[in-house]
């Protein structure tokens, strides 16, 4: 053994302990070994009493101060000064509708299918509209909101406010193109 | 061989037994581990067969890797070592048998029923009630086999080996019967008394300490008598053999609740599963130095023994385990971990590294042994030795690095308040490529397992068993001998005041945790009360848990700002209060469902469990095209519904009697709406509609948005 070992380690054989051949020293706890175990329980001890009996904030509370440090999404259509000539600007451009075709393929497709035609969702194509009344205004809102307990979520949530114009204008764009083997139309239909 | 003779031999018949079936089901349960970590890098593997589809699959792994592996591998060990330790042949050859036999035919039973969605839907505690009666029937046998060897035992003192196998064959009775107590519903169901935050608690107290009882402690007895026995070195120090094992059996049993922080578990209960984890860290690694320190002096076989090295090998991922899990159990780290692959990580290197490589050391040293002959090749068993340890590498360090990855991805807000990955999905397709590297990792894994086979069938051939009966020696102490004695000394000497206190031990962290949750009603705010499910829903829920969907679904908000923005308010207890068994799952493969109740439309969840990827490109999800074959059984409903009320939950009779028919109603709305949007006709009676019932029901029983 190592020198500085040897005060503590002697390598005695305990007298009588032998099991099938196998004999035991009687070395002692390790001291870090020792250090660390009453370290943790100390900690422990602590930690307990801390979060249980002295007013350690709650799970709940940790999670209202974390909430307040989140900022609130701006909801986009929420905007008072948007109005259907704010939007038609917007919505003319075709970079913006070609970008707008890149979102739809990428979060809408799955439910409005690829062409608009509509699958799980209305079909997007026709004139007949149950909450976007065809509007540009009325589009933009009904995908930023959503209908939630329709199954329509609320984009604002996940897109950023170009991409949601964005969206909405190819959207808007689809409207009255009729696709062949679209959905049957469902809601009003809005001239 | 007459009898006398027997009775002055080593009964090694039966551990030759054991060793056979733990090696077998081992490349079972290794084949299955790599079939299902396929699966999930490339979905296309669950083949549209039912039977073998992920959520069925990995049970099935599970199982076959703790209980049929893991399992033989404790009864080869024990068997051996303690008639060895105890001077004496078992006590009973028919019980021996029994137990072997018994075992073996739970696993076939196993594998035959988990296949088939027979499932009590809680991790490691899978297989139903008439296999939960066998495996206690079993357990019996063998405590009895057991302790009757330690009765008629010619040796005085019981070795430290030997407490931690008793310490293990008393926690696990404990465990598993407390953990199984249920109502049958029919021959192959049956729903728990306990319900969920109940369930919950119950369920992880008895899964972190199969871990522990299952998985550790009886592999700590084999240590510590393989290691010294090899290396024909004293163990390291008595008197930390001493501590670490009282510290150990009795805080491991408190530990269980750091598998439910940040969720609907009452708060006190979560601290206390964090800080006994902290705490086991050094008595954990009290294990590990008088493991590894006992073979000071010894190092030198590290080079030419290659049991040595599987067995020093073993001992160190048991450092890193037990590091890692404490680690893991610190709230913050949590966090980040808990749902991710890092735990999956952990376990691995925990069930490969030590219980895998400690019995495979086992094995090379045992066969020898008992064919009486010499290892076939020292050369293969090495190169076992590096295939297997890189193929733990590759599994341990993809997954560590998909856990991180993905666990960062959840929760990344970014400055406008929206989280920078909304679609789940992204996160997944993100770490399917370490997925690969898992799955590579498992290749090497059962590569190395391949080539032990090939070794030790070689050794096995070349060898003579009938030339390994070994006769018993006299013993170093002498039953009467009456040295004074004081102390622990003298406790090993008095089996039965052993065995009572190692239970009061496991007992005092298991009542104290338990108990108060038993009274749920002092923990359900009238406020937050919910409805039960439908008939039908709860049709469609069982049917969520005969296909598994909680291996890969939580259903369990935690609170955490990134959690409320994905999926809505944390989960409150109340949500559960009816759920049994409770499905919070541990994994995260796919999105948290516990509030996924409309926010989809009927026809969505249609098209997405026939193939998930006509609604969400780059799903791993599985198809589950036979739900729209499979017909729902209506008429056992009104039995499920009859015990559930007998459990508690508020089902007036007239709900009862008539749940086949009101569940025929409902499932007929849904299919009217299905087939108005689109989707076929004559879907009412099949199990999609009760599971699509399901499905819309969660989070939408009586929380306030
Ligand atoms: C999960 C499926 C789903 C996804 C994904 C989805 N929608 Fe919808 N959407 C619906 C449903 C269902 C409705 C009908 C809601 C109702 O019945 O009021 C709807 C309605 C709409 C409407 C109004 C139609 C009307 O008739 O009033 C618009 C516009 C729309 N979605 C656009 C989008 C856009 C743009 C995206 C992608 C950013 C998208 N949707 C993604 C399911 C979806
Ligand atoms: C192999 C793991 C796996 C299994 C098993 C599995 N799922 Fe999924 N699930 C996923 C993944 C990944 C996603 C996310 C991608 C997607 O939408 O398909 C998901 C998504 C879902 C969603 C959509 C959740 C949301 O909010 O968008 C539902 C609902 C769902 N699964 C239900 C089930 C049901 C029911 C079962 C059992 C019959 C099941 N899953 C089994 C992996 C799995």
């Amino acid at each position: 053994m190592n020198n500085h070992q040897s005060n503590k380690e002697k390598d005695e054989i305990i007298k009588g302990h032998e099991y099938d051949g196998i004999q035991e020293y009687d070395n002692p706890l390790p001291g870090w070994w020792l250090t660390t175990f009453y370290g943790t329980i100390i900690f422990a001890a602590l930690y307990y009493v801390y979060y249980t009996f002295m007013g350690g904030p709650t799970l709940s509370q940790e999670l209202e101060a974390e909430m307040k440090a989140v900022p609130a999404v701006q909801s986009a259509s929420a905007d008072s000064n948007m109005t259907e000539d704010t939007l038609a600007a917007k919505f003319g451009d075709q970079n913006t509708i070609a970008q707008g075709k890149t979102v739809y393929v990428a979060k809408c497709l799955p439910c409005h299918a690829e062409n608009g035609g509509g699958l799980i969702g209305p079909n997007l194509t026709d004139n007949h509209w149950i909450n976007g009344q065809g509007t540009r205004v009325g589009i933009f809102k009904v995908i930023s909101t959503g209908v939630t307990d329709k199954g329509m979520p609320a984009w604002e949530q996940m897109l950023k406010p170009e991409e949601l114009t964005a969206v909405a204008a190819f959207v808007y764009s689809l409207k009255g193109t009729n696709v062949s083997g679209g959905k049957p139309p469902q809601g009003q239909e809005y001239k | 061989m007459s009898n006398q003779n027997l009775l002055n031999t080593y009964d090694d018949d039966i551990v030759r037994k054991f060793l056979m079936a733990c090696l077998i089901w081992a490349g079972v349960a290794f084949l299955v581990g790599l079939i299902a970590a396929l699966q999930l890098a490339y979905w296309p593997l669950n083949l549209n067969l039912e039977w073998i589809t992920f959520g069925r699959l990995r049970p099935l792994h599970t199982n076959a890797a703790i209980f049929a592996f893991a399992g033989n591998a404790i009864f080869a060990g024990i068997y051996h070592s303690s008639q060895r330790l105890l001077k004496t042949r078992m006590f009973n050859d028919t019980l021996s048998a029994i137990h072997f036999w018994g075992w073996q035919l739970i696993i076939v039973a196993a594998a035959i029923t988990l296949p088939l969605g027979y499932t009590h839907g809680k991790e490691y505690a899978e297989l139903e009630w008439p296999i939960d009666l066998s495996i206690t029937l079993i357990w019996v046998v063998f405590a009895v086999n057991f302790f009757g060897t330690i009765a008629k035992r010619k040796e005085k003192h019981l070795y430290v080996a030997l407490w931690f196998y008793i310490a293990t064959i008393v926690t696990v009775a404990v465990l598993h019967i407390v953990n199984s107590i249920e109502i049958p519903v029919s021959f192959m169901k049956s729903y728990p008394v306990f319900a969920g935050i109940q369930d919950a608690l119950v369920q992880w107290w008895y899964g972190h300490n199969a871990v522990a009882f299952f998985l550790t402690t009886p592999f700590l007895g084999l240590m510590y008598y393989y290691i010294p026995k090899i290396a024909n070195r004293p163990v390291y120090s008595y008197r930390l053999s001493i501590v670490h094992f009282w510290a150990l059996v009795f805080l491991y049993i408190w530990a269980g609740p750091h598998h439910l922080l940040y969720t609907a578990l009452p708060e006190w209960a979560q601290t206390l599963g964090m800080i006994f984890s902290v705490m086991l860290w050094a008595p954990s690694w009290g294990g590990m130095i008088n493991g590894l320190l006992t073979l000071r002096g010894a190092w030198h076989l590290l080079r030419t023994e290659p049991t040595i090295k599987f067995l020093v090998t073993a001992v160190t991922f048991y450092a890193m385990s037990t590091f890692e899990g404490p680690l893991l159990s610190i709230k913050s780290v949590n966090a980040l971990g808990h749902y991710t692959d890092w735990i999956i990580g952990h376990v691995h290197g925990g069930a490969l590294g030590w219980n895998g490589f400690l019995a495979f050391g086992m094995a090379y040293y045992l066969v020898p042994k008992l064919w009486k002959t010499e290892l076939f090749s020292k050369k293969l068993a090495n190169t076992h030795f590096w295939i297997g340890t890189t193929g733990i590498l590759l599994y341990y360090i993809s997954m560590w690095a998909a856990g991180i990855t993905q666990g960062l991805m959840w929760r990344n807000i970014d400055a406008s308040g929206r989280l920078l990955y909304p679609d789940f999905v992204e996160t997944v397709t993100k770490i399917v490529p370490l997925y690969w590297v898992r799955a590579l990792g498992g290749l090497f894994f059962l590569t190395g397992y391949l080539i032990m086979m090939y070794n030790i069938t070689k050794t096995i051939q070349q060898g003579n068993a009938a030339k390994a009966t070994e006769t018993i020696p006299t013993p170093a102490h002498q039953m009467g001998s009456h040295e004074h004695e004081t102390g622990h000394r003298k406790l090993e000497g008095m089996a039965t005041v052993f065995t009572v206190l190692a239970l009061i031990a496991i007992l005092v962290g298991s009542v104290i945790e338990i108990y108060p949750t038993l009274s749920l009603h002092k923990y359900v705010k009238q406020e937050n009360i919910t409805s039960p499910y439908t008939a039908l829903e709860l049709a469609g829920r069982d049917i969520y848990i005969k296909e598994g969907c909680y291996v890969c679904h939580s259903q369990m908000i935690r609170p955490m700002a990134s959690e409320v923005l994905r999926y809505g308010q944390p989960s409150t207890l109340e949500e559960s209060m009816y759920d049994r068994p409770f499905q919070w799952g541990s994994k995260r493969t796919g999105p948290d469902l516990a509030r996924v109740g409309s926010k989809y439309p009927n026809l969505w969840h249609y098209r997405h469990m026939i193939d998930p990827r006509t609604v969400t490109p780059n799903s791993i999800m599985p198809n589950y095209p036979w739900l729209v074959q499979h017909d729902t059984d209506f008429l056992i409903l009104r039995k499920k519904l009859s015990v559930m009320k007998n459990l508690g939950v508020p089902y007036s009779d007239a709900e009862v009697s008539n749940a086949d028919i009101d569940a025929q109603k409902q499932a007929q709305t849904i299919a009217d709406d299905l087939q108005a949007q689109g989707a076929p006709a004559g879907l009412a009676k099949k199990e999609i509609v009760a599971l699509i019932a399901y499905l819309q029901a969660l989070g939408q029983k009586g929380v306030k948005k």
